[in-house]
């Protein structure tokens, strides 16, 4: 069970600074200083030094908030070092990249606030290694669908300051940052859409009153649950089975929910003026980065269909302990 | 704080697992595949003899005080021997009944005389209960019940007809919902239930004729059916609360999303080479990760009945997705194996999967509507 006082610290937090505003303002300029700065001082930054279940809600707290920082990037980096990463960091992985005597080359895309931080630890051939990203690279700014950085970084020789073997893998942990951060913003795309949905009045009532509508409101509910069941059952084992299918349901849950609440906002749902996007557009985004429903249902299909009949229903109860 | 958004993490304990692999080990003994004709979950057969041998196991009314013959256990406690069973396709039937619901409605609500004659022969296997909630005009709608109940001397004098009535016709008692006094303002007033022996006098049990041709359902007509005052059920009057806290524990629960689980088990075991294609592969690993979340809610609304909370609001969020998983996942099969399945075929997965066909449109339905379960998750939607 995660610490209680950690979250609820973190969303008052995240209650006061990432505002409406913050949000949009940090869109514009590709960096939300206002956000970051307060978490980073508060500590929040070293999360990879918590139980790995702390450090998991601590990001679903962030998802809440649709929060426009590298958070998961800050516990993937220290996941991967086995150490906090001092500073701004992010994570590349690449199969383009290569590592020799004469340092770090190639390209990596899709790089999270690549163009911002200090920091980037890139993954190569099972090993971490850290450089330093001003001095290094080539920078090629992309944003995701929420529209926060996605970079391609190129470098070339770039000298690294770190090479230590790869302490977790990359695309599991990844896959379980999203999970986090997708039940977080899926818990709060329900509430938001059910106060709107009781607020909104049409035909002289409440939308909330129309069985069509509500139909909607419990099919997003539905999907915060599974996801946070998810997340919460991949936080205590985060076996290979555990993150598979966390990732497969909270990406399919990301789809339906956010079309069902994009059906009960209208057209209000569209506009920017209005913050559903902030939490849909990310949703969007995580559902698909470190592998989408699809590659995760298949991983999983693969390893339980290996395992065999005689061996299915031991693995729905038991995850990875089982097969 | 929203109700149907709350859910606790829930995971077994070792204890919890313990008993877990006892269950297991029982049923691979006592019941080893291919020895008995596996049923879609709850709807698997009855058989008394099993019955009495899970009691003997003390896995019959675990929940129920150990001064009736129970065994002082958790509602997780059953959770875990009933899932087991369930996805075994363990024949259930016979006591399914009084153990989910009738025995812990009679502790609940019972006198101690009630409890002192129900719940030790419940706990024993020796009892079977049946379900007196539908009625031909009374539906999802349970307040507009017109089974009446009228004072007399000693007791109550009870005409009405129920229907959907599962199993009437081979259980020993069912408990009636029916109006002992006249419909006012508030419909829901004036409700009682009464525990009824299916073989009183002036009670008559026809079979309704299904779809599937099973003999399952019945319609059961009471005329001038004497009841004693002893058999009323908890207080004349308090029918409707105490019918939506039983309602609460029909709801939530493993039967709600494994009804078409050995559908897929048979289909790996039976016939890998349709279960281990790429697109096989999806439908697999969609399924296990839909039951192994599922799972945990479902777990978690058993830690809730245990701490004394009443999830009703988490109950219906539950079984209006198991229901609707239980469905999809045959559609799922339906869409790997190229079959035309005939009744009788010799092999289990074909057998199951032409029971599961005629009998899915029945998961959405039975034990509450998935209609009427979202406007009872939607009310807890909305902001404490």
């Amino acid at each position: 069970m995660s610490d209680w006082l950690l979250t609820d610290g973190a969303r008052r937090l995240l209650a006061d600074t990432c505002t409406y505003e913050a949000v949009q303002a940090a869109e514009a300029d590709g960096w939300c200083a206002t956000v970051w700065d307060p978490m980073y001082r508060a500590g929040y930054a070293s999360l990879s030094d918590l139980p790995l279940d702390d450090a998991l809600a601590l990001l679903t707290v962030a998802g809440e908030h649709a929060a426009p920082v590298p958070l998961a990037e800050a516990a993937l980096a220290g996941w991967l070092l086995q150490e906090p990463v001092e500073g701004t960091v992010s994570v590349a992985a690449s199969t383009e990249l290569r590592l020799d005597s004469g340092g770090l080359s190639g390209s990596a895309a899709r790089v999270p606030w690549g163009h911002a931080v200090e920091r980037v630890v890139a993954v190569v051939d099972g090993q971490a290694v850290v450089v330093a990203r001003a001095s290094a690279a080539r920078v090629e700014r992309h944003v995701n669908l929420a529209g926060e950085p996605r970079d391609t970084l190129v470098f070339e020789r770039a000298e690294p300051q770190v090479i230590a073997p790869a302490a977790c893998d990359l695309r599991e942990r990844g896959a379980l940052t999203r999970v986090a951060l997708m039940a977080g913003a899926l818990a709060a795309m329900a509430r938001l859409t059910v106060d709107y949905a009781g607020e909104r009045r049409q035909f002289g009532r409440p939308i909330a009153a129309f069985q069509a509508v509500q139909q909607h409101l419990v099919s997003i509910a539905q999907d915060a649950a599974l996801a946070s069941a998810a997340a919460a059952g991949a936080a205590r084992v985060p076996g290979a089975f555990e993150i598979a299918a966390a990732k497969a349901l909270a990406s399919r849950a990301a789809l339906t929910a956010t079309r069902a609440a994009h059906q009960v906002h209208g057209a209000m749902g569209m506009t920017r003026e209005y913050r559903l996007h902030h939490l849909s557009r990310r949703l969007w985004a995580w559902r698909s980065e470190y592998g989408d429903e699809q590659h995760w249902a298949q991983q999983l299909g693969r390893a339980v269909a290996a395992a065999g009949a005689e061996n299915l229903y031991a693995s729905i109860t038991g995850g990875s302990t089982a097969i | 704080l929203r109700a149907a958004l709350l859910f606790a993490p829930a995971d077994l304990t070792e204890q919890e697992l313990a008993l877990q692999a006892e269950v297991r080990s029982f049923l691979a003994e006592e019941l080893p595949r291919g020895t008995f004709t596996p049923g879609l979950g709850m709807a698997a057969p009855r058989d008394p003899a099993f019955s009495a041998k899970l009691a003997s196991r003390g896995w019959l009314g675990m929940a129920l005080p150990a001064r009736y013959g129970g065994h002082d256990r958790s509602a997780v406690d059953r959770f875990v021997v009933s899932e087991e069973l369930l996805r075994w396709g363990a024949p259930v039937g016979y006591h399914w009944v009084a153990d989910r619901q009738s025995g812990p409605m009679i502790n609940r609500f019972g006198s101690e005389e009630q409890k002192q004659r129900f719940l030790p022969a419940i706990c024993r296997g020796e009892l079977s209960f049946a379900i007196g909630m539908s009625e031909p005009e009374a539906g999802s709608d349970l307040a507009s019940v017109r089974t009446r109940a009228v004072r007399v001397d000693g007791g109550w004098l009870v005409n009405g007809t129920k229907v959907w009535t599962s199993r009437a016709h081979e259980s020993d008692w069912f408990v009636v919902l029916c109006r002992t006094s006249e419909v006012s303002d508030d419909r829901r007033a004036g409700l009682s239930q009464l525990i009824v022996d299916l073989r009183s006098d002036g009670l008559t049990i026809a079979a309704i004729q299904v779809l599937s041709g099973h003999r399952e359902f019945n319609e059961v007509v009471l005329e001038d059916v004497f009841v004693p005052d002893a058999l009323v059920l908890g207080e004349i009057g308090a029918g409707w609360a105490q019918n939506t806290s039983e309602l609460a524990y029909e709801r939530g629960g493993p039967e709600r999303w494994l009804s078409t689980y050995l559908v897929v088990e048979e289909l790996m075991r039976s016939r890998p080479e349709l279960a281990s294609g790429e697109r096989a592969r999806l439908v697999l690993g969609e399924a296990v990760a839909r039951w192994w979340a599922l799972r945990r809610l479902s777990l978690s609304v058993a830690r809730m009945i245990d701490s004394g909370a009443a999830p009703a609001a988490q109950s219906a969020l539950v079984k209006e997705m198991g229901t609707r998983f239980e469905q999809d996942v045959l559609s799922c099969v339906l869409g790997l194996a190229a079959l035309e399945p005939v009744a009788d075929a010799s092999s289990p997965f074909e057998r199951l999967l032409f029971e599961a066909i005629l009998s899915a449109p029945s998961f959405t339905i039975r034990g509450g509507t998935n209609e009427i379960l979202r406007s009872v998750a939607s009310k807890g939607l909305a902001a404490l």
